[in-house]
């Protein structure tokens, strides 16, 4: 009965005064949480100490350093055992995971920061706020770095990476096709006689299309970018991130792009997709000016053509002009908000700047039995030294050293990655296809590319 | 003296009640205190800060600094948000109207069949619903690939010219709408199943006294019985595809160019580039028309009824 008595209260209550304010209490109370979790905002900034790496032995601790989850994660966790010999009271956690998913939220959060991290370069601009000025650590070694690496990592004047690996710009050909077409690989000097190469093997092969057009339209950007700061140092920006995309480096570049597509000389596919695996493997590709990463097909995706592949310097513009450009690269990072900064620096500088351990990561080992040479090292001692891989057979023994470190030497400095890199290729890469498709000329491509992202890019950044 | 004791005993238990009440008043509310910690840390705050985070230029580091309606204007006047949503809108026509008949004409005839390969075409439908989407779309790009899948090897066999199912720009939605239709058929079957399953026989008993063959049973019983499940799988399908992302980007990346470029990949390219107000604007306008959309698909449902 007082039960039943009760429920009907319960049901009979109205909102009077007292509930009202009981709510209005609630809701201050949700509100005062919600402010108090406001105030700690994520992303407000840490100031910024100096670091003071100590020297071996005394530098003691344990790091986490994070490395994105594939081969290069192996093959960095065999420089640990060295670099104990140094710092033996250093433990360090190698950590595989996606960096491009993680990394940007958590330095943005604040919470569960890593001590140092693997990071593209492409992608470090965005970042910088949150990375430590590495200016005065690096002092020591930047006259053994390769400039245009030096370029990418300062923003700001800080200088926010440490720069681990060079992507230089090759010529990669298939030696039987050019030999039965009549081709010198050593006379594509220019892109002109490129152009004759690829006509003269079309000539031999109706159905050739030699040159890959690149159909995704952020690989494309990346391809035009090589072209185009092979040419002017710059890419889509300057130092002072002025828009470089009007100029004769880019024009030459896209009109060149055109040319291959308008001769009918070029195959549109997606870099690494079935369709171009096929076509390189059953001779419609056999001209590729391409990062020095595409040797990862000949050494497993191909199949008939394994073999038949080698690699030269890529052709230049103008007599005597580069003969190589930047497509990709990565470097490594140190968040503002490490525990252990000054340690995460012992173990980089040891991995990149160090014989031992560049060898370590570049020379044959259990994850790569020839050595890694999809990349080469930014280090200048590295590059001028003896070969650190080895011949494969899937080139045909070729040595790919000299040819390698010659073109990483030759990549012009003053490349910037604008921070918003990435989005550019919903406009002048997309632009491009375009062109690639015959729907628009050079100059629209400039122009129109020009606008929209100064529009949508350039302004909206603060 | 025993109705004094009882009394006295009454009024003990009376203050007693009365003392312990403000106690077991606040002990109710520390027992949903939790619930309301963890609401308002990853309910109310996220969306607090986004609302907040609308209003600004925020890159994901520094200050916030205020710049009024700047990222709602930016959008609503851009060509590239207005196309995105175009695209997720004619994804909308391919995807639902032909899901939700197929759905309800194969739940028909499946809830009314006894055979055993019914059975077997429910797992065979829904098999694709639960295979994860990245396995899945590395099949469907093999299927079609312009210069080696076995769709354009079919159409050559036949000597019809080969057709650039995930490279041109007229195919490409088609083309994703197609491997949505695949992929999600598995949910929609699963949603009429259970709706068809709750009409009588006896409605359809009747029905068959009265002459009605199957097409007149379809439209006129099992179509209406089965309106709320459909408002339901409708909204449901709505809301999916305004957030639509996994596909188009796994497929095509939003291309060739822009043509599939859904409004799901078109915010998170301000994501990626840091440009967090601009997507935070771009998130609760996406939020406003869903919720239009949504009353108006379950008001349309409602009036019919």
């Amino acid at each position: 009965m007082t039960g039943h008595t009760h429920t009907n209260q319960l049901r009979g209550r109205t909102l009077d005064r007292r509930s009202l304010l009981k709510a209005a209490a609630g809701l201050g109370g949700l509100a005062a949480t919600s402010s108090a979790l406001l105030a700690c905002t994520p992303g407000s900034s840490t100031s910024q100490q100096p670091l003071k790496p100590q020297p071996s032995p005394t530098a003691s601790g344990s790091i986490t350093l994070w490395m994105r989850n594939d081969d290069l994660l192996k093959v960095f966790k065999t420089v640990i055992p060295a670099f104990n010999k140094v710092y033996p009271k250093i433990t360090v956690d190698m950590v595989g995971l996606d960096i491009d998913t993680k990394l940007p939220p958590t330095l943005i959060s604040g919470t569960a920061v890593p001590d140092g991290s693997f990071y593209e370069d492409v992608n470090i601009v965005g970042q910088a706020d949150h990375l430590y000025d590495l200016s005065t650590l690096m002092k020591p070694h930047l006259a053994d770095t390769v400039q245009f690496k030096l370029d990418v990592n300062t923003i700001d004047g800080k200088l926010v990476g440490i720069p681990w690996d060079t992507d230089p710009g090759l010529l990669y050909y298939r030696e039987d096709i050019l030999s039965q077409a009549g081709v010198d690989p050593d006379s594509l000097t220019s892109y002109d006689l490129l152009l004759d190469a690829a006509d003269k093997i079309k000539s031999k092969n109706s159905k050739a299309k030699p040159i890959p057009l690149e159909q995704d339209s952020n690989l494309g950007l990346q391809w035009l970018m090589m072209l185009v700061n092979q040419q002017q140092g710059a890419g889509m920006v300057d130092g002072e991130g002025k828009l470089t995309i009007d100029t004769p480096a880019t024009r030459n570049a896209l009109t060149w792009i055109k040319q291959v597509a308008d001769h009918g000389l070029g195959a549109r596919t997606k870099f690494a997709s079935t369709g171009q695996i096929a076509m390189l493997d059953n001779d419609t590709i056999s001209l590729v000016p391409w990062a020095i990463w595409f040797d990862f097909l000949p050494q497993s995706g191909l199949k008939k053509s394994v073999g038949k592949w080698r690699v030269t310097q890529l052709p230049a513009w103008k007599e005597g002009g580069a003969r190589s450009g930047v497509m990709g690269g990565s470097s490594f990072v140190i968040p503002l908000k490490a525990k252990n900064p000054e340690l995460a620096w012992l173990f980089y500088e040891f991995a990149i700047y160090n014989k031992t351990g560049y060898s370590t990561v570049y020379g044959p080992n259990k994850t790569y039995p020839n050595g890694l040479n999809t990349s080469l090292p930014s280090v200048k001692a590295a590059l001028n030294g003896p070969a650190l891989f080895k011949p494969v057979s899937q080139l045909g023994n070729q040595d790919l050293w000299p040819v390698d470190t010659k073109a990483a030497l030759a990549i012009p400095p003053g490349y910037r990655i604008p921070p918003w890199f990435n989005q550019a290729a919903n406009y002048l890469g997309v632009n491009m296809q375009k062109m690639i498709d015959g729907s628009m000329s050079v100059d629209d491509v400039i122009s129109k590319s020009t606008e929209q992202i100064q529009k949508n890019l350039v302004d909206r950044q603060r | 003296m025993t109705a004094i004791a009882g009394s006295r005993t009454g009024l003990r238990r009376a203050t007693t009640t009365r003392r312990r009440l403000p106690r077991q008043w606040w002990a109710g509310y520390l027992l949903i205190l939790p619930f309301f910690v963890l609401f308002a840390a990853f309910g109310a705050y996220p969306l607090v800060f986004a609302v907040q985070l609308s209003f600004t230029d925020w890159h994901g580091s520094g200050t916030l600094h205020w710049i009024g309606l700047s990222n709602y204007t930016y959008l609503l006047t851009n060509s590239d948000f207005w196309g995105s949503l175009l695209n997720s809108g004619a994804m909308w026509l391919l995807i639902v109207p032909v899901q939700t008949v197929l759905a309800i004409a194969v739940a028909a005839a499946l809830s009314r069949s006894g055979r055993w390969y019914a059975k077997v075409l429910r797992t065979v439908t829904i098999l694709p619903y639960v295979t994860p989407v990245a396995a899945m779309a590395q099949a469907f790009i093999l299927l079609f690939d312009t210069n080696f899948g076995v769709t354009n090897y079919i159409l050559s066999a036949i000597g019809l010219p080969k057709i650039g199912w995930l490279t041109t720009t007229f195919w490409s939605k088609p083309t994703i709408a197609l491997f949505i239709l695949w992929k999600s058929s598995g949910f929609a079957l699963i949603i009429m199943l259970a709706a068809v399953q709750q009409i009588s026989r006896e409605v359809y008993e009747a029905a068959a006294i009265d002459g009605a063959g199957p097409l007149r049973t379809f439209f006129s019983i099992t179509v209406p019985l089965v309106r709320r499940a459909t408002a339901f799988f409708v909204v449901v399908s709505t809301l999916g595809i305004s957030q639509m992302f996994v596909e188009p980007y796994i497929l095509t990346k939003g291309g060739p160019y822009t043509s599939s470029q859904t409004s799901g990949l078109y915010l998170y390219n301000h994501i990626g580039a840091s440009d967090l107000g601009t997507g935070a604007a771009n998130s609760f306008l996406l939020v406003i028309l869903v919720l239009i959309l949504s009353l108006v698909s379950v008001r349309l449902l409602r009036s019919e009824e």
